[in-house]
């Protein structure tokens, strides 16, 4: 004996199905979303002997940037950096200062806060990219420039200055458009660590507050 | 039929496995050989990625160092990436030693010092160069239709390697020997129904030529 049964979709499943394939259509028809991932290494180096705020803006925290297409055959894209600018960050400042410490709020007259010795606020204040329009190599450079503030708990500036980064996707065989857009984001956010790490103590409002800090006691609110 | 579909089969699975000519010449200037065996210390094989304009290929950086390490059990070659957040943030792009003389600033930085010391680190070779694409030519026209899918046409391009891999001694901090190797061959790709692709193996030549070389120098005994 031998049968056949033949499925007849229920209206829901139908209604899933067409649901589907219409998110499918319009998210083809949006922009490539890249959220930047990566690992960061612990800096080696000896720790700075203060105690270190640190302050992140929701515009620092959710950073992103949009590139709009230009013709019919580019796609848009979203890259968003800013989880990733604080995984860096974070693991960064742990490895450059003997404590640190994640402000409540931005650091200003009448805001409550831990008592610490300065407090550094990272903002992107620029960003910049180069696509790889003449070729067919999927390699993406992607240059920041940072705007450093160190600012007492009080909100009284200590040192304000620019610091550059700049990252390129290092190999771009068998890489998608969005892994090689992250890897050259992840890259940019080295060089900013880096750069960061190898500088930080030799810019002259910081090594003053350096020179000062020795010979008062670590934790001291300033 | 199915005779026939077997000889273009086998045809076609011989082509593919054959490589196109490769020319390749390899030069080794070396100060000082090596007066006793590595024993139980490392090697470390960097690229270099300073230059504005091309970055060695991590892949080739990669492909050298496991020529050593297959050839020659006894050498335990540190991978680069490794190597590299081992040591963050000293041996990035920005801020990796370009004269064998910064070592002695590197090493300034106790943490380094010590991390040196633990992972036993003999040489450090650096490799700087890359491989390009020289010239391309001729064309291929594919098409899918409810038949099938098809290619025809003929494609040809040439790749040229350029490395130079600079041999420092960790212990003496000198530069030690310096190679250097170039590499070219013409790529093809006929079509005729199916591209078979007659791939010259210009960096692979190039890694096995740096590598045999960097093997005899890590080898030899005065």
């Amino acid at each position: 004996m031998s049968g056949s049964i033949v499925s007849v979709p229920d209206s829901d499943r139908l209604l899933h199905l067409l649901t589907a394939a219409l998110f499918i259509l319009l998210t083809g028809c949006g922009p490539a979303e890249v959220v930047v991932k990566g690992n960061f290494p612990t800096p080696l180096m000896q720790k700075l002997p203060i105690t270190l705020g640190v302050w992140y803006s929701d515009d620092f925290a959710q950073h992103e940037f949009f590139e709009e297409a230009k013709t019919k055959t580019e796609s848009s894209w979203i890259v968003r950096t800013g989880a990733a600018q604080v995984e860096m960050w974070d693991t960064l400042l742990d490895g450059m200062f003997v404590r640190v410490v994640l402000m409540n709020g931005k650091p200003g007259p009448g805001q409550m806060n831990p008592s610490v010795d300065a407090v550094l606020i990272p903002n992107v204040e620029e960003l910049q990219y180069a696509i790889p329009a003449q070729t067919n190599i999927k390699v993406y450079e992607i240059w920041m420039r940072y705007r450093l503030q160190l600012v007492t708990t009080g909100g009284q500036p200590i040192a304000d200055w620019s610091m550059a980064a700049y990252g390129k996707t290092p190999t771009a065989f068998l890489q998608s458009d969005q892994a090689a857009v992250n890897l050259a984001a992840v890259m940019a956010l080295r060089d900013a660590g880096a750069n960061f790490a190898t500088t930080f103590s030799r810019v002259p409002a910081v090594d003053a507050f350096l020179q000062q800090r020795q010979g008062t006691p670590q934790g001291a609110n300033l | 039929m199915i005779r026939n579909t077997c000889r273009f089969l086998l045809l076609g699975s011989a082509i593919a496995t054959s490589s196109a000519c490769v020319t390749s010449t390899v030069d080794q200037m070396v100060f000082n050989k090596p007066t006793e065996g590595l024993g139980d210390s490392t090697v470390v094989i960097l690229g270099r990625r300073h230059a504005s304009d091309y970055d060695t290929e991590p892949d080739f950086v990669e492909c050298v160092g496991e020529h050593i390490a297959d050839q020659d059990k006894s050498i335990e070659v540190i991978g680069e990436l490794e190597f590299v957040n081992t040591f963050y943030p000293w041996f990035e792009p920005r801020t990796a030693p370009l004269q064998v003389a910064d070592l002695e600033r590197l090493l300034q930085q106790q943490p380094v010092a010590e991390k040196m010391a633990a992972l036993k680190t003999e040489y450090m070779i650096w490799i700087d160069g890359s491989t390009v694409q020289t010239d391309s030519s001729g064309t291929m026209t594919c098409a899918i239709g409810p038949g099938g899918a098809g290619c025809f046409g003929f494609g040809t391009w040439g790749n040229d390697s350029n490395y130079e891999a600079t041999i420092w001694d960790f212990t003496d901090q000198t530069e030690v020997g310096r190679i250097s190797t170039t590499a070219s061959g013409q790529s093809y790709m006929p079509a005729v129904v199916i591209p078979i692709p007659i791939i010259a193996p210009v960096q692979g030549t190039a890694c096995d030529g740096i590598g045999d070389q960097l093997l005899q120098f890590l080898s030899s005994t005065q």
